[in-house]
């Protein structure tokens, strides 16, 4: 959910199953807490932070933890997420998602942020799998295993962006269902949909980009079925982020996902507009 | 890099200074990708510089539309490559933007900017300061009559002043309501304004305060004691204007001092 959206989403709530903010939107006072509060007493809500840098070599801004957990405790959020990257360095946020090696060390680095923010929150949070534009030379892990091993080391949940794992696979030349076979099944507590944009690069290369500005496309909606299909019905939210449409937009794509979810299992799984 | 492998902490060092704008070939050096390294590499950062000139545009509105967005996105991508945010909340990002303004000289000519840029910082501060509980008249009550003179309040984290030589607050209103005839009609001869900002029931107000107002709500709002606001205030109607601050809920908290600093002194004279 987007500012823009807080009144209509006070209106249309009980259209909706839940909804999904961005925790760094929601830390000062004022009245975009005041919705949220609204919202939260009739809606589950699920806090997706973006700033948390848990792939930092120095550490995690504690500042910036508790404020997260502060957060938490007012509102209740339902779900808690945060990304596999890294976005501060040297004391300066740099603003975006950006790629880790997959390294031990970085694995090691994650898993001992992951454990931090669970201990400090007090509540198992999810991680989602990055979108990448680039690869280390020196990795050695494959991400689908490096996110199979967060889980099993620190016990958290996964986020799986079927969107970002198609445009990894397509950028990186990856096998999609591959990557959705190595993840435990049992971890998965959210999916997120989304549009991307094709960019070509100055050698003749293609890049996917992950820009949350348009319509899902069928390659990603056939993924998601896949995916519904191993992990079964779980909960799912269609990101978009630019070029932000009006929330009747949003929930027919949310209906889609919602037609499939009826198809792959019982209906027990919603989707969910943000 | 200093090792075959490079390290994480070598790897976002490198990535950080590239980002920002002075960085070499050390990233591109540990890329698997024969293909384009340096392009992939420039999707990172113009999505760094896109996200945090948005964070700027939404703190600064005013000032964008004064100056023309292709003009306001050059100034920004100057100001995050000298300031780049400490922290992932961005609501408060540019805290030193007015500063950096004062300093830009393709600027210089629009002489009420930097001031534009006060206010604006002002507005988000009151935008987005924590909810704080506002001082109660009666937990003033206990205080010892001999005593009033040392206590020294707390502003509310949305209360902020600001004064300027040009009416930035009518630049500001015509500027954001984009009422050309209004902004016309300003004259930059007209006066000094100081001005005080808050959030109240949610809602930004700026309102002008006079002179003696203005100086007597400085000196209480920097945690000078009543004794020292009140010299400054030197008017017999700045007692009214403490219990309409209260009642207003510009204060939340207050101690008692145990000597007058010497800048007080100072600012008494």
């Amino acid at each position: 959910m987007r500012f823009q959206h807080h009144q209509a989403a006070l209106d249309t709530r009980a259209n909706v199953a839940w909804m999904e903010v961005h925790t760094e939107n929601y830390m000062g006072g004022g009245s975009p807490i005041r919705y949220l509060e609204a919202i939260r007493r009739d809606i589950p809500i699920s806090l997706h932070g973006v700033g948390l840098s848990l792939g930092s070599a120095e550490g995690l801004d504690q500042a910036h933890l508790d404020r997260i957990r502060q957060l938490a405790e007012h509102i209740e959020p339902d779900l808690m997420s945060e990304h596999i990257a890294w976005s501060v360095s040297g004391g300066t946020y740099l603003a975006d998602l950006l790629p880790l090696p997959m390294t031990e060390e970085a694995l090691a680095v994650v898993c001992r942020h992951v454990d931090q923010v669970q201990s400090t929150l007090r509540r198992k949070i999810l991680v989602e799998n990055p979108s990448t534009y680039m690869q280390f030379r020196h990795s050695t892990i494959p991400e689908w295993e490096f996110m199979a091993a967060v889980v099993a080391r620190t016990g958290c949940g996964i986020l799986c962006d079927v969107n970002n794992i198609y445009v990894s696979a397509k950028n990186h030349g990856w096998d999609p269902l591959a990557y959705l076979a190595v993840l435990p099944p049992d971890a998965i507590g959210e999916i997120h949909l989304a549009g991307h944009s094709a960019r070509q690069l100055a050698d003749g290369a293609t890049l996917r980009i992950d820009d949350h500005g348009s319509r899902v496309i069928g390659e990603v909606w056939l993924l998601y079925e896949a995916a519904l299909r191993r992990f079964g019905p779980v909960p799912t939210l269609i990101e978009w982020d630019q070029n932000v449409p009006p929330l009747d937009v949003l929930i027919d794509e949310a209906r889609h996902a919602d037609a499939l979810i009826d198809v792959a299992s019982d209906g027990v799984g919603r989707a969910d507009a943000a | 890099m200093g090792s075959v492998v490079p390290m994480l902490l070598e790897i976002q060092t490198a990535m950080r200074c590239d980002i920002l704008g002075n960085g070499d070939e050390t990233v591109v050096a540990t890329l698997s990708d024969t293909l384009a390294p340096v392009d992939r590499l420039s999707i990172y950062r113009n999505t760094s510089r896109t996200a945090l000139t948005s964070a700027l545009r939404l703190n600064f509105p005013a000032v964008q539309r004064l100056v023309g967005e292709d003009f306001f996105t050059t100034a920004a991508d100057t100001f995050i490559t000298r300031e780049p945010p400490q922290t992932a909340w961005l609501d408060p990002y540019g805290e030193g933007f007015p500063e950096f303004l004062q300093g830009f000289e393709p600027v210089a000519a629009l002489i009420y900017l930097p001031d534009v840029a006060r206010l604006e910082r002002a507005v988000g501060r009151a935008l987005h300061a924590s909810d704080a509980k506002s001082l109660e008249y009666s937990q003033l009550l206990d205080i010892e009559p001999s005593d009033q003179g040392r206590v020294c309040f707390t502003p509310h984290p949305s209360v902020s002043l600001v004064s300027s030589p040009y009416p930035v607050d009518a630049i500001w209103r015509a500027v954001l309501g984009q009422n050309d005839e209004a902004l016309a009609a300003i004259k930059l001869s007209s006066g000094a304004v100081r001005l005080l900002v808050e959030r109240r029931a949610g809602e930004i107000e700026v309102s002008r305060l006079d002179e003696r107002r203005w100086k007597f709500a400085e000196a209480l709002f920097a945690g000078h004691s009543l004794s020292t606001a009140l010299t400054v205030a030197d008017n017999p109607d700045a007692a009214v204007w403490l219990a309409a601050h209260l009642a207003a809920g510009h204060l939340s908290g207050f101690s008692l001092s145990t000597t007058e600093s010497l800048v007080v002194t100072e600012h008494a004279q």
